[in-house]
């Protein structure tokens, strides 16, 4: 008999009870690293890792249901954020090879993802492509059975601790906007790979510019098919579109209960009171579509999704600054308040900035006419 | 109504261009705490320009403009206090840069790292502390300006000027925080017009585009706003000009930094781009004097008694 919904919450607060590490996450460099891999260890030797991942690869077969349910207990144990240096690996590059990677592709990452092995970044943006992403320039030549890469990428996330790369190239040289693109996956300590770390106004690196210098990659690495690369890419940013923030959105509720009970201001309150609706509307909303998703493809809602968490994310990140004050502890801690703030203004440029998820929801979702662009 | 500089005021603002060029001041490049400097606090204090109000002829009104054009630039130095308020309560005005604080003691105060003087809403009070050497530990915080705290507040002594000044002290507070506010996001603002008027994306400077020049045209409105309010406070010293002032300055300013943020991509979230040494501060004025729910219950009192109601 399979278990309970409720039994599987007791299973899962118990564990997380245990095991949910005392203190954060390191905010950069490789001791961030260390701790990232140490927690996804910990969580697949539990049997707590790629809950909804295919079990032919190591993955538990879950609904998302049960997946929902661990991502509450998760939020309510305050355990590390899903936002670190994990996120790429089990929420990009992870789901893109499930849905896109060939057996062998799928056979030899998805393990190592999950038991915390291996640290992913992106490669994506380059400094001219970035809402613009469809007219990125860094090439890949085919020479044998292999692809030489040449040039740049900007804004890659966990790029200077990374041991793979989500790699978004133009492999056909008479190609252009979308066509004739590859995603690829790139060992980092491949020969020719420079990596320069970019401090964020948040204090640490959370950026890297990452430099290739006649890079050479396998083309067995390439996912979803040579310069297929665009499809496989929106797969991609549709992970980080859709579900990808649920333990985060679950989190920013959470969060809101708590600045409702430290604060002691009226007007503040009413600010509070309407970020309590939106939260519970984004969680209703996410629920739904991760539930929809389950069973069949879903369109471009998750936009809508992304978009509603990243405002609401700013907008919760500033009010817990004007309750506690700019110079409480909870504020200049270093995982505090101040750092939360100021990180937060990434997530409405991340994975689409909010205009290109306007234009994606106005067209697909909404139905209106294409904008000149 | 004249919105025209007087002669005096063209000449002073004058001075202080010609003093600023001088100095050669550049947006620190790797700084997330504070910018402070020194050098431009000495040329500044030099050059008569911190007391401007007590001179004959001048006003709050020549002060605060001083103010603001400091405010614009990408360091920090303590002007506002000594400007605006200081005059008003302290009889040894050279006892300077001045730090302000509301409430406990032992809470962090902007400036307090390099200041002299300590002038303090306790709530019931207006106390003046004579900061000595080594009283003060310095908080690193996100915020740009220096931030301190007092390592013995008890050992201190402190000089109580009286609750009758601090209806004055915290008017003055309030214009403060607008005139300053009104300076950084001037600066912010010129700097992303610039940056969307040369970044390309989709073929085109990012500027074109009409979502983001109607945003753009509302930031600027919000700080013509601030600005205009924060000078009319201060030409009027009114109690009420000054919490509408401050009001509105604080809750414009999430908005307007969101926006400014938003449209220079990940490129205006790192310290190789200057804007954050505008909205580090921007984001700290905030939180000035209780915020803007705080000013906002002041205005209701100036302009209508609301506590009568």
């Amino acid at each position: 008999m399979s278990e309970s919904l409720d039994d599987f919450r007791a299973r899962a607060r118990s564990w997380l009870q245990e095991n949910v590490p005392e203190h954060g996450s390191p905010l950069e460099g490789p001791e961030s690293r260390d701790y990232a891999l140490a927690w996804q260890k910990r969580q697949f030797e539990g049997g707590w890792a790629g809950l909804t991942w295919p079990a032919a690869y190591g993955g538990k077969d879950l609904s998302v249901l049960q997946q929902i349910v661990w991502f509450e207990e998760y939020a309510r144990a305050k355990a590390p954020s899903t936002h670190n240096a994990l996120f790429v690996g089990m929420n990009h590059a992870g789901p893109t090879l499930i849905a896109c990677g060939s057996d062998a592709q799928k056979a030899f990452h998805l393990p190592k993802i999950m038991k915390g092995e291996v640290i992913w970044c992106q490669g994506f943006s380059e400094p001219n492509a970035g809402s613009d992403l469809a007219s990125l320039r860094t090439k890949g030549v085919v020479d044998g059975d292999e692809l030489v890469v040449n040039g740049q990428k900007i804004w890659s996330s966990y790029a200077d601790i990374g041991d793979y790369q989500e790699l978004l190239i133009r492999t056909d040289p008479d190609s252009s906007r979308h066509h004739g693109l590859s995603w690829v996956i790139c060992d980092m300590k491949t020969p020719g790979i420079t990596v320069r770390p970019i401090k964020t106004m948040a204090g640490p690196a959370k950026y890297a510019e990452v430099f290739y210098d006649n890079v050479r990659i396998s083309l067995s690495n390439i996912v979803g098919g040579l310069n297929n690369g665009w499809k496989t890419a929106m797969a991609t940013l549709g992970f980080e579109r859709g579900t990808a923030s649920l333990a985060l959105q679950i989190s920013l509720g959470l969060r809101v209960e708590e600045l409702i009970a430290a604060n002691t201001d009226a007007v503040t309150g009413e600010t509070l009171m309407d970020l309590r609706a939106d939260a519970a509307a984004l969680r209703a909303m996410s629920y739904q579509f991760a539930i929809k998703s389950e069973t069949g493809p879903v369109g471009s809602e998750g936009s809508m999704i992304r978009l509603y968490f990243a405002e609401l994310a700013k907008r919760v990140a500033s009010a817990s600054i004007d309750i506690f004050g700019i110079a409480a502890p909870d504020v200049l801690a270093e995982h505090g308040l101040g750092f939360d703030y100021f990180d937060s203004y990434s997530e409405t440029i991340a994975g689409g900035t909010a205009e290109i998820q306007r234009n994606i929801i106005a067209e697909r979702v909404l139905g209106l006419p294409r904008g000149s662009r | 109504m004249d919105f025209d500089f007087s002669e005096d005021q063209a000449a002073i603002l004058s001075g202080l261009e010609q003093l600023i060029s001088s100095l050669n001041i550049e947006a620190p490049k790797d700084a997330v705490f504070s910018a402070y400097s020194q050098a431009l606090d000495n040329e500044l204090t030099e050059g008569g320009f911190l007391d401007i109000t007590q001179q004959e002829g001048f006003g709050l009104l020549d002060g605060a403009l001083i103010v603001e054009r400091l405010a614009r630039l990408p360091v920090s130095v303590e002007a506002a206090a000594s400007v605006l308020i200081a005059p008003a309560f302290l009889e040894d005005t050279t006892r300077r840069p001045v730090a302000i604080l509301q409430g406990k003691l032992t809470k962090p105060a902007r400036f307090l790292p390099m200041a002299k003087t300590l002038l303090v809403d306790t709530d019931d009070d207006l106390l003046r502390i004579e900061i000595p050497e080594g009283a003060v530990e310095e908080v690193e915080t996100l915020f740009a300006y220096p931030y301190g705290c007092l390592k013995n507040p008890k050992a201190l002594s402190s000089v109580s000027l009286g609750a009758g000044q601090l209806a004055k002290f915290r008017r003055r507070w309030r214009i403060a925080i607008a005139v300053e506010a009104a300076g950084l996001m001037q600066s912010a603002l010129d700097l992303v017009l610039e940056h969307v008027k040369t970044r390309q994306q989709f073929g085109r400077p990012i500027g074109s585009f009409q979502a983001i020049q109607h945003r753009l045209v509302m930031a600027a409105e919000l700080g013509q706003a601030v600005r205009w309010l924060a000078f009319k406070a201060a030409w009027s010293d009114d109690e009420g000009d000054a919490a509408i002032a401050a009001t509105f300055a604080q809750d414009s300013t999430p908005k307007f930094v969101t926006d400014l943020h938003q449209f220079c991509g990940a490129m205006g979230l790192t310290l190789e781009f200057p804007l954050h040494h505008w909205t580090y501060r921007l984001r700290a004025l905030l939180g000035e004097l209780g915020g803007s729910s705080g000013q906002a219950i002041a205005a209701a009192d100036a302009v209508w008694g609301s506590k009568n109601v």
